[in-house]
């Protein structure tokens, strides 16, 4: 009956797990390019930054070797260094970002300035008067005590400026002298490292907020989603009434559309089953009336005794074939598709057992059992429930059915109605053997029977069930001392209308 | 009595039929619509079951023709269908009585009669009473064993309403009821058990006893009958 739904629950359900999460793909679509983006700007802006720091490095580098340059004097053959204690002390300002300097002749005639600058790349025909600029590194110095700072002992990287220049007289005994100016780059690094950490951090903030907006963006739209999910999952197998629609937005639409179309033909086969076993029973009746008839005819006229026995047995036969088809329409009457169902009515319960209960009085006489209801007759308070008396009767009197049927001859059979909490409660009770605590979860199961008593088709108590549950009550079993078998419905008060 | 019987399964028909021949009844059989219609309408017949499920022409528009004709004749609506809206039509169409299929042959006899005898009136016994119990109404007047018992007029109402609903249980409001109904007064509490106790006494020996049913009522049965099954 509800196979097909189940199928749908699963399916809805297994869009809940994480492997499918939709928000989670959503988000990793949003998020995962934004953090290869922010990557992407980082080296970016450290590059564009760092190229920033070169050229005003340069600019310096290249204006402090034309300085040390202009100081340089050609003298005869040499030169001639004027190079007073001042500009020194201004080349060497800042001990931390130290000014480093050489002079000398190529080939590799030092005049002045620290050594082990690096040389700069070989070229045939340099470039004079304008400087090259290239990265190296300054060696340490061998003879360093070893107690020094290691970090001392790391080659030092240089930025460094190499300025070409021609002296002495014009034509053949004109020289090349060079000038080197450098810088140590940690200075320029530290400084594209600042420009960086600062346009990234607002940056990184920002994603930060992205996210945040995005989860938020994410969690709102996908909410109508969640809303049908769980509106899926609380719905009780056989609840195949269509979903609703308004709220539900565009792209979700098309899904409960078509989830209501299923819904819907589940519905149809559901309705088109059940017609069919309802009547399905009704034809069968009209030839169990016939049976029924004829057998009784036959064992009228029948003359011996083994005869008797046999139609006996076949108009029991009958009688159980008839019992079961009554019973299954009884079912197909309590299931919800049935107009009948629906119609409920305010009905106070204590006259309702008492009169149903008067009226079965004689069949329980003739099965010689003392059947009663428990309780004065007149000074309780009425107990009003909203049923479909025609159905809280088939439950009652199959109820009362069972009790005459099994409890056995000479047994009592007692009714009684009362509150239990908030719910009005029946209970049908006998002093018979009782029902196996083995079998107790499974007589309200359809064609179970618990004895091969009686003629009995193990309908009875679904039949109760089927209908107290569409009454929004339920069935329980209780155990009697020191025998025997009670049976409680429960079923919710009718509330007043204020 | 002269029955009508329109049904169309001819196995049921035939045992139906012998049945009520062997119930004293005379029975005309009627295997569809048209031919049951035809009948009713030509001759007088007491009463008519009438299966609503005929070929050609189903039972309710038979129904619906012959009470245009003749709107007295009694008709017991037999049908494989029992749910509330044929049920309604079938009332509706002027059905006087409503037995599904199938059926106890011995109810349906009960059914018959109480038609017949509410289309006959005046057919109803006087005594009402059984065993060696004699309780006639036009006398007013009751017996057990041909001694008259002396019955004082509430014990008189109470005995009839338990004779009229024998083997049926009697609640206590209905008890009071039929007193105040008589010109008693109302509010008589526990006077029931009283009276009952009362009627008991002088029913000894009658072969008729009142049964106490557990916080319904009381119910009136043969004594010998109690234990063994009908």
């Amino acid at each position: 009956m509800s196979g097909a739904s189940q199928h749908l629950l699963s399916v809805l359900a297994r869009l809940g797990r994480p492997e499918l999460s939709l928000r989670r793909q959503l988000l990793l679509w949003l998020l995962l390019p934004q953090l290869v983006l922010w990557i992407a700007g980082g080296i970016a802006t450290y590059q564009l930054a760092a190229g920033y720091a070169n050229r005003a490095i340069d600019a310096s580098l290249s204006q402090a070797s034309r300085t040390l340059a202009r100081q340089v004097k050609p003298m005869g053959d040499g030169l001639l260094i004027d190079f007073p204690r001042a500009a020194q002390d201004v080349l060497e300002a800042d001990p931390k970002d130290r000014l480093l300097y050489t002079v000398s002749t190529p080939p590799g005639q030092f005049i002045l300035g620290n050594k082990r600058l690096p040389a700069p790349p070989v070229m045939a025909a340099p470039r004079l008067n304008d400087p090259y600029f290239y990265d190296g590194e300054l060696a340490p110095l061998p003879d360093m005590d070893a107690n020094v700072d290691s970090a001392r002992h790391q080659p030092l990287r240089l930025r460094v400026a190499a300025l070409y220049l021609a002296y002495g007289e014009r034509g053949s005994a004109q020289q090349t002298m060079l000038v080197q100016v450098a810088r140590s780059s940690a200075n320029r690094e530290e400084l594209a490292r600042s420009i960086a950490v600062d346009t990234l951090l607002p940056l990184s903030a920002l994603m930060l907020l992205m996210t945040m907006i995005v989860w938020a963006g994410i969690r709102a739209g996908l909410a109508p989603l969640e809303r049908l999910r769980r509106e899926v999952e609380a719905r009780a197998p056989d609840d195949l009434t269509p979903l609703q629609l308004e709220t539900a937005p565009l792209e979700l639409r098309s899904l409960a559309l078509a989830l209501n179309q299923l819904l819907a033909s589940v519905q149809h086969s559901v309705v088109t089953q059940r017609r069919f076993i309802s009547d399905a029973a009704h034809q069968l009746r009209t030839p169990l009336a016939g049976l029924k008839s004829q057998t009784e005819l036959a064992l009228q006229a029948a003359p011996d005794a083994e005869q008797r026995t046999r139609l006996n047995l076949v108009q029991q036969s009958a009688a159980r074939s008839a019992h079961l088809v009554n019973q299954l329409l009884t079912l197909a009457r309590a299931e919800p598709e049935s107009a009948l169902a629906q119609e409920r009515r305010p009905l106070e319960l204590r006259g309702f057992v008492r009169e149903l209960t008067a009226e079965l009085v004689p069949r329980a006489l003739r099965a010689g059992i003392d059947l009663g209801v428990d309780g004065a007759e007149d000074d309780s308070a009425p107990i009003l429930v909203q049923a479909n008396a025609l159905l809280l009767r088939e439950a009652l009197c199959n109820l009362i059915d069972n009790a005459l049927h099994y409890a056995g001859r000479g047994a009592e059979v007692t009714l009684r109605v009362g509150m239990a909490g908030e719910q009005a409660c029946v209970d049908v009770e006998d002093n018979g053997p009782g029902i196996a605590e083995a079998d107790r979860e499974r007589v309200f199961e359809r064609f179970v029977r618990a004895t091969d008593q009686g003629n009995g088709c193990g309908l009875g108590l679904p039949i109760v069930k089927e209908i107290i549950e569409r009454h929004q009550g339920n069935v329980s079993l209780l155990t009697l001392h020191p025998r025997g078998l009670g049976v409680r419905l429960r079923l919710p008060l009718l509330r007043r209308r204020l | 009595m002269h029955l009508l019987l329109a049904e169309d399964d001819s196995i049921l028909a035939d045992a139906l039929s012998a049945q009520l021949r062997g119930a004293g009844f005379t029975v005309d059989h009627a295997p569809n619509g048209p031919v049951a219609e035809y009948l009713l309408l030509k001759q007088p017949f007491d009463l008519a079951i009438l299966d609503l499920g005929l070929p050609m022409m189903d039972g309710l528009t038979v129904l619906r023709h012959v009470r245009a004709v003749r709107p007295h004749v009694p008709v017991v609506v037999l049908t494989a269908l029992d749910d509330l809206e044929s049920r309604v039509a079938g009332l509706n169409a002027g059905a006087d009585d409503y037995i599904t299929k199938p059926f106890d042959f011995p109810e349906l006899e009960a059914r018959i009669r109480a038609l017949l005898r509410r289309a006959n009136p005046g057919s109803a016994p006087a005594d009402l009473g059984f065993g060696a119990l004699s309780f006639d109404r036009d006398a007013r007047r009751a017996r057990v064993g041909g001694e008259v018992i002396d019955l004082s007029p509430r014990e008189w109402t109470l005995l009839e309403l338990l004779l009229l609903c024998r083997d049926k249980v009697v609640t206590k409001d209905q008890i009071v009821q039929t007193w105040a109904g008589d010109g008693g007064e109302l509010g008589v509490g526990n006077a029931t058990e009283v009276y009952i106790h009362r009627l008991r006494r002088k029913l000894e020996g009658s072969g008729v006893a009142i049964r106490t049913v557990r916080g319904l009522g009381y119910l009136l049965e043969a004594e010998a009958g109690k234990a063994e099954a009908r």
